[in-house]
């Protein structure tokens, strides 16, 4: 008990220092002390300071926290529900039904940012949830899954690529730099819509609490301790695809996040309950894309998360399995 | 009479495939009845049928009153959940899950939407694995431990859920024999001191009759029931060819 509460005290800690230090850090020198006035009394601060805070900043800071909760909890809730460790939305496709749909939306017109696009991403990442689901339903065996699921993300991507190489060299651009990823592209004006679409998902995943933690042990055992098993899944799956499918759409597809962030939070919390491991994995996935989110902008995104993320996760492995627990 | 099938007829594929012809069958609090039956008989899907995991082909089983099956004017799932546990050895816990994170899934049917647990709770946590001798690896993660010790731990969890009928399919599959009599001697304590009715499959007749009130048979299409005493007498076990 004690050992959760430092765990959480720590990671949320460190949450608060990144989440300062992204809005502090930039290719302009803007101190503490300007920000503070920025934010408490915008009248005497200057104005460039107060534009740069709050139309570049911030939105970048939000959007690594709303980014790394919504990955992560959606890795775990994939993880748990198809009962295997290597599960994530970018594994089984759903990042990659995200992206066709931001990709029709561009073409159809819609700008970054509109609710035109979450909207698609979300149907995307919606649809191959359920043609992953149906798989899931025909085959037992789980690697098979895993399998199908990489081919389904492989269709899917071919599909993109067919559909943006008829578009123009703009639009063509826009798209291959989204694809990149980046927290920075959120806008202001974006922040309540991306927040809104991870508070839905989360809600749908919460409501589910029970189910995630007695699925553990397979549907009927479920089912015998009086879950609802038909109705949670579908639940716990919708929230897993909304989650995925607004980070896609506003940050682009990050890949590692949902797949590491949370077996680190298996070795920090030490624990299978999803009433600890949940806000555990989005406090380590939140750390993580604010870490991540830091370096400059030039870098493309999922590779500073992979060399900063690898590393991380295969020491704590080897360290988890010394202790004779592993995968 | 806290567990009643009435002209039960039980099997998958229509009843004109039934593992065996209807029959009746009531089950008392305190008691505990052996289901025995060779490799395929049908003992399994029995105790599905009645845990309400599976439904009947015809007839009913109804728990304490009401249909354990008719979700509408029976019991709802998580009202079942509270009257009947089937506890079966075969299903793997994750690699993380501690002893007593395990006990504490019995608790499931009692919390709200956020699964927590209140005091109450941890306290029958802790008391069911203190019944079944398991405190002293609560911390230890179930899929370390050996075949009898988990057998205890996976008994504890249905004894936390604090069912009316605990129904366990072969949970001496594994156990040796000293480990095999302890199993059966906690079963008969726990269905004194609880007031549960038990039906425990087994393979194994000398357990049968010395720790079951009553055994059940399945076979050549028939389901017979006869007191543990009597039932070799009756002819109820000669299909294993004994002596």
């Amino acid at each position: 008990m004690r050992r959760t509460a430092v765990c959480f005290g720590i990671v949320l800690l460190g949450v608060l220092v990144f989440f300062a230090w992204t809005l502090v850090s930039g290719p302009v020198d803007v101190s503490l002390r300007d920000l503070a006035l920025a934010v408490f009394s915008p009248d005497e601060a200057e104005p460039f300071h107060t534009k740069i805070l709050w139309e570049l900043r911030f939105p970048r800071a939000v959007a690594a926290v709303l980014a790394g909760i919504a990955l992560s909890v959606s890795g775990l809730c994939l993880q748990t529900v198809f009962r295997n460790p290597l599960c994530g939305p970018y594994v089984l496709g759903i990042s990659s039904g995200a992206s066709l749909g931001v990709a029709v939306a561009l073409l159809a017109g819609f700008g970054f940012g509109a609710l035109g696009v979450l909207g698609a991403a979300s149907v995307g990442a919606i649809l191959v949830t359920q043609i992953i689901l149906v798989l899931a339903s025909r085959f037992r065996n789980s690697s098979v899954l895993l399998v199908a699921g990489l081919l389904v993300g492989y269709f899917v991507n071919a599909l993109v690529n067919v559909l943006v190489s008829g578009a123009d060299a703009e639009s063509l651009q826009v798209y291959v730099s989204w694809g990149l990823g980046s927290f920075g592209r959120l806008t202001l004006g974006a922040v309540p819509g991306f927040a809104i679409a991870v508070l839905v998902g989360l809600a749908l995943v919460v409501c589910s609490m029970r189910y995630l933690n007695a699925i553990h042990m397979g549907d009927d055992f479920a089912r015998g301790l009086g879950v609802r098993v038909g109705l949670s899944r579908i639940c716990v799956l919708l929230g897993s695809s909304v989650l995925a499918g607004a980070a896609t759409a506003y940050c682009g597809p990050v890949a590692f996040i949902g797949i590491a962030v949370p077996h680190l939070a298996f070795m920090l919390f030490r624990t299978t309950n999803h009433r600890v491991l949940l806000p555990g994995a989005s406090l380590c996935g939140a750390l993580l894309a604010l870490v991540a989110g830091l370096s400059p902008v030039s870098v493309p995104l999922n590779a500073v998360l992979s060399i900063i993320g690898v590393p991380v996760i295969l020491y704590v492995l080897l360290r988890g399995n010394r202790n004779g627990r592993g995968l | 009479m806290i567990l009643e099938a009435s002209r039960l007829q039980f099997g998958y594929a229509g009843v004109q495939n039934a593992f065996a012809a209807e029959f009746d069958f009531g089950l008392e609090a305190g008691e505990v009845v052996a289901l025995m039956g060779e490799n395929g008989c049908g003992k399994s899907t029995l105790l599905k049928v009645f845990a309400g995991l599976l439904p009947p082909l015809a007839g009913k089983v109804e728990i304490c009153g009401k249909d354990v099956y008719d979700r509408k004017d029976g019991w709802n799932l998580l009202e079942l959940s509270r009257k009947v546990s089937l506890v079966r050895m075969g299903v793997q816990p994750p690699d993380r899950m501690t002893v007593r994170e395990f006990v504490g899934l019995g608790r499931t049917p009692y919390s709200g939407i956020l699964d927590g647990r209140s005091a109450e709770d941890e306290r029958i946590i802790d008391d069911a694995m203190a019944l079944l001798d398991v405190t002293r690896f609560a911390r230890r993660p179930v899929a370390e431990l050996s075949d009898g010790e988990r057998t205890r731990v996976y008994l504890a969890e249905a004894v936390a859920q604090q069912v009316d009928v605990m129904l366990l399919d072969e949970p001496n599959a594994f156990l040796d024999i000293p480990r095999s009599h302890a199993l059966f001697r906690t079963l008969r304590e726990l269905a004194a001191s609880r007031k549960m009715g038990v039906v425990v499959s087994t393979h194994s007749i000398e357990y049968a009759e010395k720790y079951a009130d009553r055994i059940m048979v399945v076979n050549g299409g028939l389901v017979r029931v006869a007191p543990a005493g009597s039932a070799r007498a009756e002819g109820l076990l000669d299909w294993a060819c004994i002596g």
